[in-house]
């Protein structure tokens, strides 16, 4: 077991990776135009990607299994500590990036490393779903700016009430992207180890019963809990403030739409609904909340006309997301190299 | 929990309020300086005069307890944190305004200018429309938190009346001045209507800062 959470230390460095880095996304915006003290959102957040992750975190995970099942904890180990190491170089660079690309360059670094064999069709759904994610986001957004302009010109609600019910709107999306982000993105966190999962069933009272692996998601929610708390301000500097000036309205409209698009790429249950009325489904893939957010904020800065987008900034963020997963993958290849020949531990078993 | 959410309601409408009585302040402030003027170049310092100088005076200090009240709420309960300075700014113009409705009020009462009565009826004109400008500077305003729209067909009245205000201003300070009143009796009258005029002048400059403000109110 002690050796288990010895190499589980990596899963968590990425947990943390991701409330230092991905969560700032949920509630940025919120705390950048002021409207939510970073203290109050970061509890929200926290709170609702542990629920998140131990209620529907298991979702996603069946994807990135399918992309390279890694069935070694040292070779999980290397794989997360390669993607968290990716993640916090770009972070340090002031680029936000996503722990999904990051974890996908890190097992594809292990098929290669390996010589397993990575499922191009599943790669290539991850891979789409990158492109759709802020498309999706965006067009979201642009939805939903177009119908709160129009009910604000109709209603002509004080700018008092506005701003109550703004507020009151972000803590309700933030505590619905905590969820999501949960749900979606815990996968890439813990994924890796799920196979090797040493964790026993536990009975709280006689309410809930947490399987080992739902123990597994807790634990890479507490992580993140704490990377939010300790890291994700730095972030927020880029996301909430730099990249459109919005107004607050416009940054719930923002977090809203990244919410939905993280539940969309998440929930089987819209899945199957999809399924059942014969139209094109959206897999259950752990996407971006970073290209959500950028989507969403770029998709109303045109509706907007598309004047006050800082286009430089926006081609810095997405520089970032070919470079982490490469990154993600040459640090993977490196970390294997370095366990199976230094560390002497198998990174494969039969 | 649910009496924190009763409180918060009752406080943000209790500022709401607090907003609209500014406006309603300005709007009555322009209607009894109107009549003030109207009483002095009719009875000169009469107990009438004093009579709606002290309620000019009460409404003044009205506006002054309100201002206050607002601007130390906004700040206590974190409100409209992206509005907020200009929302105090905004606030501060509409205070000047009604000082300077106090102050040339109170200059009459002091200095007991003698206007010839050949100028009377340009000086009541010229009281009406920076009054009537003024009046429409605070319905402007009052739209500024509810609706942009009548923002801006308001601003346009504002505008056209501090245009009317200084062309009657201009016509009748150069007739002061041409007549052959002692010159420093023509400096006195003057100074009085160029005072009238700034009022004008100070609602034109609230709008032009509003106008702006509603740029970055638009979502």
């Amino acid at each position: 077991m002690l050796t288990y959470m010895l190499f589980l230390s990596s899963g968590l460095f990425l947990g943390w990776s991701l409330g230092a880095n991905d969560a700032s996304n949920i509630f940025g915006t919120a705390v950048g135009t002021k409207m939510l003290r970073f203290s109050f959102a970061a509890t929200i957040a926290g709170l609702f990607i542990i629920l998140g992750s131990v209620i529907s975190g298991q979702n996603t995970a069946d994807t990135l299994n399918a992309l390279g099942e890694i069935n070694a904890l040292p070779a999980a180990f290397s794989v997360s500590l390669a993607s968290a190491l990716a993640v916090m170089l770009m972070l340090k660079s002031g680029i936000s990036v996503s722990i999904s690309q990051a974890i996908v360059g890190g097992i594809v670094g292990w098929n290669v490393y390996t010589g397993s064999q990575t499922d191009m069709e599943t790669l290539a759904s991850i891979c789409a779903s990158w492109v759709f994610c802020p498309i999706i986001s965006g067009c979201i957004a642009v939805g939903l700016y177009l119908l709160v302009k129009k009910i604000m010109h109709h209603s002509k609600l004080h700018i008092l009430w506005q701003d109550w019910i703004v507020r009151v709107g972000m803590i309700l999306t933030t505590a619905l992207g905590g969820y999501a982000l949960g749900a979606n993105n815990m996968a890439n966190v813990v994924g890796v180890f799920v196979d090797s999962c040493k964790f026993e069933m536990v009975k709280i009272g006689n309410l809930y019963t947490l399987s080992g692996i739902q123990i597994l998601f807790l634990l890479g929610g507490i992580a993140a809990c704490v990377g939010v708390f300790t890291y994700s301000q730095k972030a927020i500097k880029n996301v909430g403030k730099n990249l459109l000036a919005v107004s607050p309205m416009v940054a719930w409209i923002v977090i809203l739409s990244q919410s939905l698009v993280l539940i969309m790429f998440s929930s089987k249950s819209l899945e199957q609904l999809l399924l059942s009325l014969h139209l094109p489904t959206l897999p259950a893939v752990p996407v971006s909340s970073t290209q959500a957010v950028i989507g969403a904020i770029v998709g109303i800065g045109l509706a907007k006309g598309g004047k006050g987008i800082k286009w430089r900034l926006v081609l810095k963020l997405m520089s970032g997301w070919v470079a982490s997963p490469v990154m993600a993958f040459v640090l993977s290849y490196i970390t294997l190299c370095f366990m199976e020949n230094v560390f002497r531990q198998q990174v494969m078993l039969p | 929990m649910f009496n924190v959410k009763i409180s918060l309601f009752a406080r943000t409408r209790e500022l709401e309020h607090s907003i609209d009585k500014i406006h309603d302040k300005i709007i009555e402030m322009a209607m009894v300086f109107k009549e003030a003027v109207n009483i002095y170049l009719k009875e000169r310092r009469s107990e009438n005069y004093s009579e709606i100088s002290k309620k000019i005076k009460i409404l003044e200090n009205e506006s002054d307890r309100l201002r206050r009240d607002v601007e130390s709420k906004l700040y206590e309960q974190n409100l409209i944190p992206d509005m907020r300075g200009n929302i105090l700014q905004l606030v501060e113009n509409l205070d000047k305004v009604v000082n300077l409705f106090d102050e040339v009020a109170h200059k009459f009462y002091i200095e007991q200018p003698d206007i010839p009565i050949i100028y009377h009826d340009q000086l009541r004109t010229l009281v009406r429309q920076v009054s009537d400008c003024a009046e429409n500077m605070a319905i402007a305003s009052r739209a500024f938190f509810r609706d942009l729209v009548t923002l801006r067909d308001y601003s346009k009245k504002v505008y056209l009346l501090e245009h009317q205000s200084d062309k009657t201003s201009a016509k009748l300070r150069k007739e002061v001045f041409d007549s052959d009143l002692e010159l420093a009796h023509k400096i006195q009258i003057n100074t009085f209507v160029e005072e009238v005029a700034d009022i004008a002048d100070l609602a034109e400059d609230c709008i032009d800062a509003l106008l702006i403000f509603a740029i970055k109110r638009e979502i």
